[in-house]
């Protein structure tokens, strides 16, 4: 016990030895979690700069152009004069999409020849794109109902009849624990914790290999009455700690600052980062113990930490991806963790059915048990490779 | 000295410092890898998890308290949409929730009991339909879906409701629609995630890779320097700051310029991505971000004092980076503070840009403005390394002197 004791306030000594361990432990998590905040407090880039094309300048158009600007999606920024104007704008970047009223328009709507209203949109930035897309659809969609309607009255049927015959089937779509389609709530609450996951394994794979590159590992086993478990235990355990803070810092942020969803017994995501902290510093213990030394073993936790954003399925589903690929996102401690928010703090459900997440956090644990033996052989016997 | 001896010291400075760099940087595994695997494999790692593009047959359920022809007619319309798979049906809400918390679905549509009715009556029927909201994708693609199958089941029901009334020939051939409309997306036509993220992605990966390459070199000049009591005996620092920034990034561009190729040219062509543009356009465009990266890396590989550390403060940066340059978050809509820390980031104009060189055919002409502003950030990075690297030379001169001039540099040979 007294062994443990001096290893963890070694551990302790080790992180405040140096001033890089404060700034990746504590100032980087802390500002990256303002940043996210503060960069998308807005909850959704509404009124996305786009233009319109009038070639008709009739009542008519002039009444679309001012329902795009009473749009809530879009803003028109450009009342442009030629197609070939507002395809410059798009190709500078100044607008994302436009919305093109040919000439004749009035005229050949109400001669009942059917004219072409037509906008194009820049998907090559996705929000934007999409939001000026959804203003440009909903536009049209009402221009046009607005004639049928004027038309069917004008034959006579009943003007209640024929609102219902514009639109006979709504389909109502109910955006489950984000119903305000909150940008933020969904990138925030992916993105921060996977930054945390990212620097937990740096950390942890820094702090240990760091030591065989500068050969005090003999040392620190020593120091640790030669057992590679209390060896690891006392400088992993300070740093857990503070991680461990560091995300319910980041937990208070989002669903208390922030108010995002949090449908759940808070001790439900406590439980749930505490884990993930746990987790991810078993993975980065498992690195190092295959690949013991600190710069492949920090690249390969970088490309895992990195890669863990994407494969993890924060933003393409993990179901969608290729088989081969998406498998690998179940070896993320990040991937249950994600699961385990989305289960709890944004649907609500019973703990019941996210049990296997917790599972998964605390088999990654354990994983490392396995190579206790090849790290001591190689703390021993410390070789720094460039 | 006249001046022509100082044109040609510094000519001849500039040649010994990029030999010298390039030297460093094919004797260093931890740099090659930066440098060569890292813009060549991460590229196509990335597309391979979101090649699939599109979100396809997600599962729902369904719960038809109706059970008319109609509602199951409507099932059927749903079924076949690209982005719905329906799994099956549930009794009630509460069943079809159960399938939901157990991860079955993530799609519930509810049809009322008098949907068929109000079908007849003439009346609107309303279907709410629930979707599970931790992938925005996932929700897109049921709205999208869902609002064709609304026009196209509005549109079959309005023809035999006319029909049946007997109505008007004129309101008859009213039907379909008295107006076209017509949805023309640009750069990216298919709306692919893949093809929408990977062209900004790839030029992310070309200035991070860049500057952890550089870093880590800086970190290895200090630890040499540690090692040898405060002199670097592989740094070059009888040349003139100026060229001995050039020569390094001089190098740099040399690695770099053939890799912008493959990265930037053979990525998007491997994976049929958005693809318009050709390679003197790209590089035109993405040299001045190169130019501007290499002397930002000067600048911070001032600060990281070991070779590994630089992976510590430079990797997680590649997501703040990511943000800042607006592919998620659109800039437009970003605080004006927000938006002067992502001006300063190269990438964050490298991105703009060549993504619409990339899918929007525009021209080199079109991006002044990132063009100019990417090199306005060399200027910038350029005096604040002078600065810098001026001050790192005066601390080796001061640590050679100390030591008597009996360095090691000479051993090593130039």
């Amino acid at each position: 016990m007294k062994l443990l004791w001096n290893s963890i306030m070694r551990g302790c000594r080790l992180l405040v030895s140096r001033k890089i361990y404060f700034v990746m432990m504590v100032i980087v998590p802390v500002l990256s979690t303002i940043f996210f905040v503060d960069l998308m407090k807005e909850g959704l880039p509404l009124q996305a700069p786009t233009a319109v094309v009038d070639e008709d300048h009739s009542s008519m158009s002039r009444s679309i152009t001012r329902a795009l600007g009473a749009s809530q999606m879009v803003a028109v920024d450009y009342k442009v004069e030629s197609f070939h104007d507002a395809i410059d704008k798009v190709r500078s970047g100044r607008i994302f999409g436009f919305f093109y009223i040919p000439a004749n328009f009035e005229q050949e709507t109400v001669a009942g020849r059917t004219p072409t209203l037509s906008y194009y949109t820049n998907m090559t930035y996705y929000v934007p794109g999409t939001l000026s897309f959804k203003g440009f659809k909903t536009v049209a969609v009402t221009v046009t109902g607005g004639v049928v309607q004027t038309t069917l009255v004008s034959n006579g049927i009943d003007s209640g009849l024929a609102g219902a015959l514009l639109q006979p089937v709504v389909i109502q779509d109910h955006p489950i624990g984000n119903p305000w389609l909150n940008y933020s709530i969904y990138l925030c609450n992916s993105f921060v914790p996977g930054l945390l996951a990212l620097l937990v394994m740096l950390v942890t794979v820094y702090t240990i290999a760091d030591e065989m590159k500068r050969g005090t590992s003999i040392e620190w086993l020593r120091e640790s009455g030669g057992s590679m478990t209390v060896a690891l235990a006392g400088k992993l355990i300070p740093q857990t700690l503070i991680f461990t803070v560091i995300g319910l810092f980041i937990q208070a942020v989002l669903y208390g600052f922030s108010h995002f969803p949090m449908n759940c017994p808070a001790w439900h995501v406590w439980l749930g980062v505490f884990m993930l902290v746990i987790a991810c510093q078993a993975f980065a213990v498992t690195v190092v113990e295959i690949l013991p030394n600190l710069r492949i073993a920090l690249s390969i936790v970088s490309l895992t930490g990195i890669l863990s954003f994407s494969i993890t399925g924060f933003s393409f589903p993990v179901q969608s991806m290729y088989g081969g690929v998406g498998i690998f996102s179940y070896l993320i401690p990040l991937r249950y963790y994600f699961l385990i928010y989305v289960d709890q703090a944004l649907n609500g459900i019973p703990l019941y059915y996210s049990r296997y997440y917790y599972i998964a956090l605390a088999v990654f644990t354990l994983v490392p048990l396995l190579g206790l033996k090849r790290l001591k052989k190689q703390c021993l016997k410390p070789v720094y490779i460039p | 000295m006249n001046i022509f001896s100082n044109i040609k010291l510094w000519w001849t400075s500039l040649y010994r410092v990029w030999r010298r760099e390039l030297y460093l940087v094919f004797t260093d595994p931890g740099v090659m890898l930066f440098f060569f695997a890292l813009p060549t494999v991460y590229p196509i790692v990335y597309t391979l998890i979101y090649n699939p593009e599109l979100v396809r047959e997600i599962p729902v359920v369904v719960v038809d308290s109706s059970r008319t022809a109609a509602s199951r007619e409507f099932t059927r319309t749903v079924n076949q949409t690209e982005a719905i798979n329906v799994i099956g049906y549930a009794a009630n809400l509460n069943e079809a929730r159960e399938a939901m918390n157990s991860h079955e679905c993530f799609g519930i549509m509810e049809i009322p009991a008098d949907y068929a009715e109000r079908l007849g009556r003439g009346e609107q029927a309303i279907v709410p339909f629930y979707s599970e909201m931790s992938l925005l994708i996932r929700y897109r693609s049921f709205v999208s879906a869902l609002t064709d199958v609304q026009i196209a089941t509005g549109a079959r029901v309005q023809g035999e409701v006319l029909d049946a009334g007997g109505l008007i020939t004129q309101a008859k051939a009213m039907q379909g629609s008295p107006i076209n409309s017509e949805a023309n997306f640009m750069g990216d036509p298919t709306q692919g995630f893949a093809s929408f993220v990977i062209p900004g992605i790839i030029v992310l990966i070309l200035q991070q890779s860049l500057i952890l390459g550089i870093t880590m070199l800086a970190g290895g000049i200090h630890e040499r320097s540690r090692r040898n009591r405060g002199v670097d005996p592989m740094l070059i620092d009888d040349a003139p700051v100026s060229s001995f920034i050039m020569g390094k990034t001089l190098c740099y561009l040399t690695l770099y310029v053939p890799l912008a190729y493959y990265t930037l040219c053979l990525v998007p062509d491997m994976f049929s991505l958005p693809h318009v543009g050709d390679y003197m356009e790209y590089i035109s465009y993405i040299l001045p971000m190169l130019v501007a990266t290499s002397m930002l890396g000067i600048c911070l590989g001032v600060f990281v004092t070991e070779r590994e550390s630089s992976m510590l403060v430079i990797v997680f940066t590649s997501v703040i980076f990511l943000f800042l340059s607006g592919l998620t978050w659109p800039r437009y809509a970003m605080s004006p503070f927000w938006t002067l820390v992502g001006d300063l980031v190269p990438a964050t104009w490298g991105m703009e840009g060549f993504i619409r060189l990339n899918g929007d055919h525009a021209s080199v002409y079109q991006q002044t403005d990132g063009y100019l502003k990417m090199w306005g950030l060399t200027l910038l990075y350029f005096i604040g390394a002078w600065f810098l690297v001026r001050n790192y030379f005066k601390l080796q001169r001061s640590a050679r002197l100390r030591n008597g001039n009996k360095t090691v540099a000479a051993t090593l040979g130039d």
